[in-house]
Protein backbone atom coordinates (compact mmCIF):
# COMPACT_ATOMS: atom_id res chain seq x y z
CA UNK A 1 0.00 0.00 0.00
CA UNK A 2 1.00 3.60 -0.46
CA UNK A 3 2.73 5.66 1.73
CA UNK A 4 -0.23 8.21 1.83
CA UNK A 5 -3.06 5.36 1.60
CA UNK A 6 -1.39 4.15 4.75
CA UNK A 7 -1.66 7.33 6.08
CA UNK A 8 -5.54 7.65 4.89
CA UNK A 9 -6.54 4.73 7.10
CA UNK A 10 -6.27 6.92 10.19
CA UNK A 11 -8.91 9.10 8.38
CA UNK A 12 -11.27 5.85 7.95
CA UNK A 13 -14.29 4.76 10.66
CA UNK A 14 -14.11 2.01 12.83
CA UNK A 15 -16.50 -0.28 10.68
CA UNK A 16 -14.51 0.87 7.38
CA UNK A 17 -10.92 0.08 8.65
CA UNK A 18 -12.56 -3.44 10.40
CA UNK A 19 -13.77 -4.48 6.90
CA UNK A 20 -10.00 -3.61 5.61
CA UNK A 21 -8.38 -5.08 8.54
CA UNK A 22 -10.17 -8.50 7.66
CA UNK A 23 -9.05 -8.45 4.39
CA UNK A 24 -5.78 -8.49 5.90
CA UNK A 25 -4.18 -5.69 6.39
CA UNK A 26 -1.87 -5.27 8.88
CA UNK A 27 -2.22 -1.43 8.94
CA UNK A 28 -5.66 -1.12 9.01
CA UNK A 29 -6.25 -3.31 12.04
CA UNK A 30 -3.14 -1.18 13.88
CA UNK A 31 -4.89 2.21 13.21
CA UNK A 32 -7.67 -0.12 15.29
CA UNK A 33 -5.53 -0.99 18.10
CA UNK A 34 -4.44 2.78 18.27
CA UNK A 35 -7.85 3.76 18.60
CA UNK A 36 -8.94 0.34 20.92
CA UNK A 37 -6.13 -0.81 22.23
CA UNK A 38 -6.12 1.92 25.44
CA UNK A 39 -9.70 1.17 26.23
CA UNK A 40 -9.38 -2.59 26.24
CA UNK A 41 -6.02 -2.43 28.27
CA UNK A 42 -7.76 -0.44 30.61
CA UNK A 43 -10.74 -2.45 31.02
CA UNK A 44 -8.72 -5.62 31.61
CA UNK A 45 -6.21 -4.02 34.15
CA UNK A 46 -9.76 -2.93 35.80
CA UNK A 47 -10.82 -6.06 35.94
CA UNK A 48 -7.70 -8.38 37.01
CA UNK A 49 -5.41 -5.50 38.91
CA UNK A 50 -2.24 -7.26 37.60
CA UNK A 51 -0.24 -5.24 34.27
CA UNK A 52 1.44 -8.66 33.03
CA UNK A 53 -2.04 -10.45 32.90
CA UNK A 54 -3.81 -7.66 31.27
CA UNK A 55 -1.26 -7.75 28.29
CA UNK A 56 -1.91 -11.38 28.24
CA UNK A 57 -5.38 -10.89 28.12
CA UNK A 58 -5.39 -7.79 25.66
CA UNK A 59 -2.75 -9.58 23.26
CA UNK A 60 -4.82 -12.64 23.06
CA UNK A 61 -8.61 -11.05 22.54
CA UNK A 62 -6.60 -8.65 19.57
CA UNK A 63 -5.40 -11.89 18.13
CA UNK A 64 -8.59 -13.31 18.06
CA UNK A 65 -10.06 -10.51 16.19
CA UNK A 66 -7.32 -10.40 13.33
CA UNK A 67 -7.78 -14.21 13.01
CA UNK A 68 -10.98 -14.56 12.74
CA UNK A 69 -11.98 -12.50 10.29
CA UNK A 70 -15.69 -12.49 10.10
CA UNK A 71 -16.93 -11.86 13.30
CA UNK A 72 -17.80 -8.16 13.51
CA UNK A 73 -21.37 -7.45 12.50
CA UNK A 74 -21.44 -3.89 12.40
CA UNK A 75 -25.58 -3.73 12.57
CA UNK A 76 -25.08 -5.21 16.21
CA UNK A 77 -22.30 -2.68 17.87
CA UNK A 78 -20.31 -0.46 17.51
CA UNK A 79 -16.21 -2.04 16.56
CA UNK A 80 -15.44 -0.32 20.41
CA UNK A 81 -18.05 -1.54 22.15
CA UNK A 82 -17.59 -4.93 20.29
CA UNK A 83 -13.98 -5.18 21.00
CA UNK A 84 -14.77 -4.56 24.94
CA UNK A 85 -17.07 -7.00 24.82
CA UNK A 86 -14.24 -9.28 23.99
CA UNK A 87 -11.88 -8.69 26.19
CA UNK A 88 -14.61 -8.60 28.91
CA UNK A 89 -15.34 -12.14 27.77
CA UNK A 90 -11.83 -12.95 27.66
CA UNK A 91 -10.76 -11.56 31.32
CA UNK A 92 -14.19 -13.58 32.92
CA UNK A 93 -13.02 -16.64 31.22
CA UNK A 94 -9.79 -15.83 32.90
CA UNK A 95 -10.74 -15.14 36.37
CA UNK A 96 -13.61 -18.23 36.11
CA UNK A 97 -10.19 -20.25 35.27
CA UNK A 98 -8.65 -19.37 38.49
CA UNK A 99 -5.80 -17.83 36.63
CA UNK A 100 -5.84 -14.88 37.98
CA UNK A 101 -7.60 -14.57 41.18
CA UNK A 102 -4.66 -15.76 43.33
CA UNK A 103 -2.48 -13.25 41.71
CA UNK A 104 -4.86 -10.67 42.01
CA UNK A 105 -5.49 -11.25 45.61
CA UNK A 106 -1.77 -11.70 46.35
CA UNK A 107 -0.75 -8.63 44.74
CA UNK A 108 -0.74 -4.99 46.36
CA UNK A 109 0.47 -3.59 42.93
CA UNK A 110 -2.94 -2.13 41.78
CA UNK A 111 -2.00 1.52 43.11
CA UNK A 112 1.96 2.06 42.69
CA UNK A 113 1.31 0.72 38.76
CA UNK A 114 -1.72 2.97 37.39
CA UNK A 115 -0.51 5.19 35.10
CA UNK A 116 -2.49 8.26 33.80
CA UNK A 117 -2.68 7.64 29.89
CA UNK A 118 -1.71 10.34 27.61
CA UNK A 119 -3.99 12.73 26.42
CA UNK A 120 -4.49 12.40 23.16
CA UNK A 121 -7.22 14.05 21.14
CA UNK A 122 -9.94 15.56 20.67
CA UNK A 123 -11.73 12.01 20.55
CA UNK A 124 -10.16 11.09 23.60
CA UNK A 125 -11.62 14.23 25.34
CA UNK A 126 -14.73 13.23 24.46
CA UNK A 127 -14.48 9.80 25.56
CA UNK A 128 -13.16 10.93 28.80
CA UNK A 129 -16.31 13.20 29.02
CA UNK A 130 -18.72 10.09 28.29
CA UNK A 131 -16.42 8.38 31.26
CA UNK A 132 -17.71 11.13 33.30
CA UNK A 133 -21.02 10.40 32.68
CA UNK A 134 -21.15 6.82 32.99
CA UNK A 135 -19.54 7.35 36.30
CA UNK A 136 -21.59 9.83 37.18
CA UNK A 137 -24.87 7.33 36.39
CA UNK A 138 -23.57 4.49 38.47
CA UNK A 139 -22.50 6.87 41.30
CA UNK A 140 -26.82 7.55 41.16
CA UNK A 141 -27.22 4.08 42.48
CA UNK A 142 -28.07 3.38 45.49
CA UNK A 143 -25.06 1.57 47.00
CA UNK A 144 -26.73 -2.38 47.03
CA UNK A 145 -27.21 -1.68 43.68
CA UNK A 146 -23.53 -0.53 42.19
CA UNK A 147 -21.59 -2.85 44.61
CA UNK A 148 -23.29 -5.69 42.56
CA UNK A 149 -22.94 -4.10 39.45
CA UNK A 150 -19.01 -3.24 39.88
CA UNK A 151 -18.97 -7.10 41.89
CA UNK A 152 -19.85 -9.12 38.70
CA UNK A 153 -18.52 -6.93 35.74
CA UNK A 154 -15.13 -5.86 37.26
CA UNK A 155 -14.99 -8.67 39.28
CA UNK A 156 -16.07 -11.12 36.99
CA UNK A 157 -17.97 -12.70 40.01
CA UNK A 158 -20.73 -14.95 39.56
CA UNK A 159 -23.93 -13.93 41.17
CA UNK A 160 -24.16 -17.15 43.39
CA UNK A 161 -20.41 -16.00 44.43
CA UNK A 162 -21.90 -12.38 44.96
CA UNK A 163 -24.69 -13.77 47.43
CA UNK A 164 -22.28 -15.58 49.19
CA UNK A 165 -20.24 -12.91 50.02
CA UNK A 166 -23.06 -10.43 50.72
CA UNK A 167 -24.65 -13.00 52.32
CA UNK A 168 -28.05 -12.09 50.50
CA UNK A 169 -30.23 -14.49 48.65
CA UNK A 170 -29.50 -14.99 44.92
CA UNK A 171 -32.72 -13.43 43.64
CA UNK A 172 -32.20 -10.41 45.51
CA UNK A 173 -28.68 -10.20 44.12
CA UNK A 174 -29.99 -10.72 40.51
CA UNK A 175 -33.21 -7.91 41.21
CA UNK A 176 -30.22 -6.00 42.36
CA UNK A 177 -28.40 -6.14 38.89
CA UNK A 178 -31.40 -5.65 36.70
CA UNK A 179 -32.72 -2.46 38.88
CA UNK A 180 -29.18 -1.11 38.68
CA UNK A 181 -29.08 -0.97 35.15
CA UNK A 182 -32.10 0.09 34.96
CA UNK A 183 -31.38 2.87 36.74
CA UNK A 184 -28.25 3.50 34.58
CA UNK A 185 -29.54 3.58 31.52
CA UNK A 186 -32.42 6.17 32.70
CA UNK A 187 -29.56 8.55 34.10
CA UNK A 188 -27.78 8.31 30.97
CA UNK A 189 -30.33 9.07 28.66
CA UNK A 190 -31.29 11.77 30.88
CA UNK A 191 -28.07 13.06 30.42
CA UNK A 192 -27.70 12.96 26.81
CA UNK A 193 -31.54 14.13 26.15
CA UNK B 1 -44.41 -13.12 26.82
CA UNK B 2 -42.93 -17.25 27.12
CA UNK B 3 -43.42 -19.92 28.74
CA UNK B 4 -41.26 -20.15 31.89
CA UNK B 5 -40.75 -16.45 31.73
CA UNK B 6 -41.33 -15.34 35.38
CA UNK B 7 -38.16 -17.73 35.97
CA UNK B 8 -35.96 -15.88 33.49
CA UNK B 9 -37.33 -12.38 34.10
CA UNK B 10 -34.83 -11.26 37.11
CA UNK B 11 -31.31 -12.87 34.93
CA UNK B 12 -31.35 -10.17 31.64
CA UNK B 13 -29.65 -7.92 34.55
CA UNK B 14 -27.21 -10.61 35.48
CA UNK B 15 -26.94 -12.11 31.82
CA UNK B 16 -25.83 -8.56 30.80
CA UNK B 17 -23.19 -8.11 33.33
CA UNK B 18 -21.61 -11.55 32.78
CA UNK B 19 -22.94 -12.88 35.67
CA UNK B 20 -24.81 -15.97 35.32
CA UNK B 21 -22.87 -19.43 35.74
CA UNK B 22 -22.41 -21.38 32.61
CA UNK B 23 -25.76 -23.53 32.25
CA UNK B 24 -27.96 -20.45 33.73
CA UNK B 25 -25.95 -18.76 30.60
CA UNK B 26 -27.31 -21.64 28.40
CA UNK B 27 -30.47 -22.04 29.41
CA UNK B 28 -30.93 -18.01 29.64
CA UNK B 29 -30.28 -17.79 26.11
CA UNK B 30 -32.85 -20.60 25.44
CA UNK B 31 -35.21 -19.01 26.83
CA UNK B 32 -34.13 -15.24 24.91
CA UNK B 33 -34.98 -17.25 21.69
CA UNK B 34 -38.33 -17.65 21.98
CA UNK B 35 -39.16 -15.11 24.59
CA UNK B 36 -39.77 -11.14 22.99
CA UNK B 37 -40.22 -9.69 26.34
CA UNK B 38 -37.09 -10.32 27.69
CA UNK B 39 -35.37 -9.51 24.04
CA UNK B 40 -36.96 -6.30 24.41
CA UNK B 41 -35.59 -5.77 28.08
CA UNK B 42 -32.14 -7.50 27.07
CA UNK B 43 -32.21 -4.73 24.35
CA UNK B 44 -32.97 -1.84 26.63
CA UNK B 45 -30.59 -2.87 29.44
CA UNK B 46 -27.49 -3.43 27.19
CA UNK B 47 -26.96 0.74 26.36
CA UNK B 48 -26.11 0.34 30.27
CA UNK B 49 -23.87 -2.62 30.52
CA UNK B 50 -22.06 -1.43 27.15
CA UNK B 51 -21.31 1.86 29.21
CA UNK B 52 -19.74 0.23 31.97
CA UNK B 53 -16.46 -0.63 30.50
CA UNK B 54 -16.12 3.24 29.25
CA UNK B 55 -16.18 3.78 32.97
CA UNK B 56 -12.55 2.44 33.81
CA UNK B 57 -9.83 4.86 34.54
CA UNK B 58 -7.69 5.10 31.32
CA UNK B 59 -4.55 3.11 32.13
CA UNK B 60 -2.35 3.25 28.78
CA UNK B 61 -0.96 -0.02 28.05
CA UNK B 62 2.83 -0.56 27.61
CA UNK B 63 4.19 -0.24 24.16
CA UNK B 64 6.03 -3.25 24.36
CA UNK B 65 2.10 -4.99 23.99
CA UNK B 66 1.82 -3.30 21.02
CA UNK B 67 4.96 -4.23 19.33
CA UNK B 68 4.60 -8.03 20.56
CA UNK B 69 1.12 -7.38 18.74
CA UNK B 70 1.69 -6.30 15.59
CA UNK B 71 5.03 -8.54 14.89
CA UNK B 72 2.77 -11.58 15.16
CA UNK B 73 0.19 -10.03 13.11
CA UNK B 74 3.02 -8.62 10.46
CA UNK B 75 4.26 -12.27 10.64
CA UNK B 76 1.27 -13.46 10.10
CA UNK B 77 -0.08 -11.43 6.81
CA UNK B 78 3.48 -12.13 5.08
CA UNK B 79 2.62 -15.75 5.82
CA UNK B 80 -0.19 -15.55 4.36
CA UNK B 81 0.65 -13.42 1.22
CA UNK B 82 3.91 -15.53 0.92
CA UNK B 83 1.99 -18.72 0.40
CA UNK B 84 0.38 -18.90 -3.40
CA UNK B 85 -3.64 -19.22 -2.82
CA UNK B 86 -3.33 -22.92 -1.65
CA UNK B 87 -6.13 -25.48 -2.16
CA UNK B 88 -7.75 -25.37 1.24
CA UNK B 89 -6.81 -28.81 2.95
CA UNK B 90 -8.95 -30.56 4.86
CA UNK B 91 -9.06 -30.13 8.15
CA UNK B 92 -7.33 -34.43 9.23
CA UNK B 93 -4.49 -32.93 7.10
CA UNK B 94 -3.48 -30.18 9.00
CA UNK B 95 -3.40 -32.26 12.14
CA UNK B 96 0.13 -33.60 13.28
CA UNK B 97 1.94 -35.98 10.64
CA UNK B 98 0.01 -39.17 11.18
CA UNK B 99 2.57 -42.08 12.93
CA UNK B 100 1.82 -45.25 13.02
CA UNK B 101 0.11 -44.50 16.73
CA UNK B 102 -2.23 -41.60 15.28
CA UNK B 103 -3.39 -43.67 12.52
CA UNK B 104 -4.10 -46.21 14.67
CA UNK B 105 -6.27 -43.28 16.74
CA UNK B 106 -7.71 -41.86 13.77
CA UNK B 107 -8.72 -45.17 12.38
CA UNK B 108 -10.59 -45.69 15.75
CA UNK B 109 -11.92 -42.06 15.52
CA UNK B 110 -13.27 -42.57 12.21
CA UNK B 111 -14.89 -46.04 13.17
CA UNK B 112 -16.40 -45.05 16.47
CA UNK B 113 -17.72 -42.50 14.38
CA UNK B 114 -19.05 -43.96 11.78
CA UNK B 115 -21.17 -46.57 13.59
CA UNK B 116 -21.96 -45.04 17.10
CA UNK B 117 -23.15 -41.65 16.79
CA UNK B 118 -26.33 -40.26 15.52
CA UNK B 119 -25.07 -38.16 12.63
CA UNK B 120 -26.69 -34.41 13.05
CA UNK B 121 -25.91 -32.32 10.06
CA UNK B 122 -27.73 -28.65 9.43
CA UNK B 123 -27.68 -26.03 7.22
CA UNK B 124 -27.33 -22.46 9.41
CA UNK B 125 -28.48 -19.63 8.10
CA UNK B 126 -31.92 -20.39 8.15
CA UNK B 127 -34.94 -18.63 10.24
CA UNK B 128 -35.49 -21.05 13.14
CA UNK B 129 -32.81 -22.23 16.00
CA UNK B 130 -31.21 -25.32 15.44
CA UNK B 131 -29.97 -27.61 17.96
CA UNK B 132 -27.29 -30.48 16.18
CA UNK B 133 -26.02 -33.47 17.81
CA UNK B 134 -22.27 -33.43 17.93
CA UNK B 135 -20.01 -36.81 16.54
CA UNK B 136 -18.04 -37.60 19.45
CA UNK B 137 -14.56 -39.42 19.13
CA UNK B 138 -15.67 -42.72 21.92
CA UNK B 139 -12.00 -43.31 21.88
CA UNK B 140 -11.21 -40.10 23.87
CA UNK B 141 -14.56 -39.82 25.48
CA UNK B 142 -15.95 -43.20 26.20
CA UNK B 143 -18.83 -41.35 27.95
CA UNK B 144 -19.19 -38.23 25.81
CA UNK B 145 -22.06 -36.25 24.14
CA UNK B 146 -22.81 -32.75 22.99
CA UNK B 147 -24.79 -30.38 21.21
CA UNK B 148 -24.46 -27.01 19.42
CA UNK B 149 -27.55 -24.31 19.81
CA UNK B 150 -27.78 -22.03 17.24
CA UNK B 151 -30.29 -19.65 17.74
CA UNK B 152 -32.72 -18.18 15.38
CA UNK B 153 -31.18 -16.52 12.36
CA UNK B 154 -28.09 -18.51 12.50
CA UNK B 155 -26.45 -14.96 13.04
CA UNK B 156 -26.17 -14.60 16.85
CA UNK B 157 -23.52 -17.54 17.38
CA UNK B 158 -23.86 -20.47 19.19
CA UNK B 159 -24.01 -22.32 22.41
CA UNK B 160 -21.96 -25.47 22.86
CA UNK B 161 -23.35 -27.94 25.91
CA UNK B 162 -20.78 -30.95 26.06
CA UNK B 163 -21.65 -33.68 28.64
CA UNK B 164 -19.44 -36.83 29.72
CA UNK B 165 -16.15 -35.37 28.49
CA UNK B 166 -13.07 -36.27 30.60
CA UNK B 167 -10.97 -34.12 31.78
CA UNK B 168 -8.52 -32.58 29.63
CA UNK B 169 -5.65 -33.50 31.76
CA UNK B 170 -3.07 -30.83 33.75
CA UNK B 171 -2.50 -27.18 31.89
CA UNK B 172 -4.95 -27.99 29.47
CA UNK B 173 -8.23 -26.68 28.27
CA UNK B 174 -11.17 -27.24 25.73
CA UNK B 175 -10.57 -25.32 22.52
CA UNK B 176 -13.32 -24.43 20.21
CA UNK B 177 -12.62 -24.42 16.37
CA UNK B 178 -15.01 -23.37 13.45
CA UNK B 179 -13.83 -24.78 10.06
CA UNK B 180 -14.74 -22.69 6.94
CA UNK B 181 -13.69 -23.15 3.36
CA UNK B 182 -11.58 -26.36 4.66
CA UNK B 183 -9.53 -24.07 7.78
CA UNK B 184 -10.03 -24.15 11.20
CA UNK B 185 -9.91 -21.14 12.95
CA UNK B 186 -9.88 -20.60 16.83
CA UNK B 187 -13.64 -19.83 17.85
CA UNK B 188 -12.47 -17.28 20.44
CA UNK B 189 -13.83 -19.90 23.16
CA UNK B 190 -12.29 -22.07 25.95
CA UNK B 191 -13.84 -24.05 28.47
CA UNK B 192 -13.10 -26.62 31.31
CA UNK B 193 -15.61 -29.82 32.89
CA UNK B 194 -17.28 -29.68 35.44
CA UNK B 195 -18.04 -32.95 37.70
CA UNK B 196 -19.61 -35.35 34.89
CA UNK B 197 -17.84 -34.14 32.45
CA UNK B 198 -20.49 -31.01 31.62
CA UNK B 199 -19.40 -27.93 30.32
CA UNK B 200 -20.48 -25.00 27.32
CA UNK B 201 -18.61 -23.11 25.45
CA UNK B 202 -20.88 -20.02 23.81
CA UNK B 203 -19.23 -19.03 20.39
CA UNK B 204 -19.48 -15.46 19.67
CA UNK B 205 -19.59 -15.50 15.78
CA UNK B 206 -22.49 -16.29 12.92
CA UNK B 207 -21.69 -19.84 12.07
CA UNK B 208 -23.40 -18.87 8.82
CA UNK B 209 -21.34 -20.70 6.06
CA UNK B 210 -19.35 -22.58 8.54
CA UNK B 211 -18.70 -26.40 7.88
CA UNK B 212 -18.15 -27.48 11.25
CA UNK B 213 -17.65 -26.81 14.72
CA UNK B 214 -15.18 -28.91 16.74
CA UNK B 215 -13.26 -29.31 19.70
CA UNK B 216 -9.81 -30.24 20.86
CA UNK B 217 -7.66 -30.45 23.89
CA UNK B 218 -5.14 -28.00 23.94
CA UNK B 219 -2.53 -26.28 26.18
CA UNK B 220 -4.39 -23.40 28.44
CA UNK B 221 -5.14 -20.55 26.79
CA UNK B 222 -5.31 -22.20 23.50
CA UNK B 223 -3.32 -22.59 20.46
CA UNK B 224 -3.57 -20.85 16.87
CA UNK B 225 -4.33 -24.35 15.22
CA UNK B 226 -5.37 -27.57 16.29
CA UNK B 227 -2.37 -29.42 17.62
CA UNK B 228 -4.75 -32.98 18.78
CA UNK B 229 -7.73 -35.00 17.12
CA UNK B 230 -11.19 -33.48 18.11
CA UNK B 231 -12.47 -35.26 20.10
CA UNK B 232 -15.86 -34.09 18.89
CA UNK B 233 -16.95 -32.40 15.82
CA UNK B 234 -20.61 -30.77 14.94
CA UNK B 235 -21.04 -30.60 10.89
CA UNK B 236 -23.38 -27.77 10.09
CA UNK B 237 -22.95 -28.35 6.11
Amino acid sequence: MPLNQAKDLTRLADEELMRIAQGGDPRAFEVLYDRHGGAAFSLAYRMVGTRAVAEDIVQEAFLSIWRSKVRYERERASVRTWVLGIVHHRTIDALRRNLVHDRRRASAEGIEERQEAPELTDVEAVRREEAREVRAALQTLPGEQSRVIELAYYGGFTHTQIAEMLDMPVGTVKGRMRLGLEKMRREMQGATA
Amino acid sequence: MSRGHEQYEESVGAYLLGALPELETEAFEKHLSSCPTCRRELDDLRVAADALPRAVEPVAPPPELKKKLMATVWAEAEERQAAPKPRRRPFLERLPRLTPAWTAVAAACALAIGIGIGVGVANIGGGSAKTVAALVDHKQAPMGSASLHVPSGGAKGALLSVQGLPDPGAGKVYEVWVQRDGTMQPAGALFSVGSGGSGTAGIPQSLEGAQAVAVTAERDGGTLRPTQMPVLTVKLS
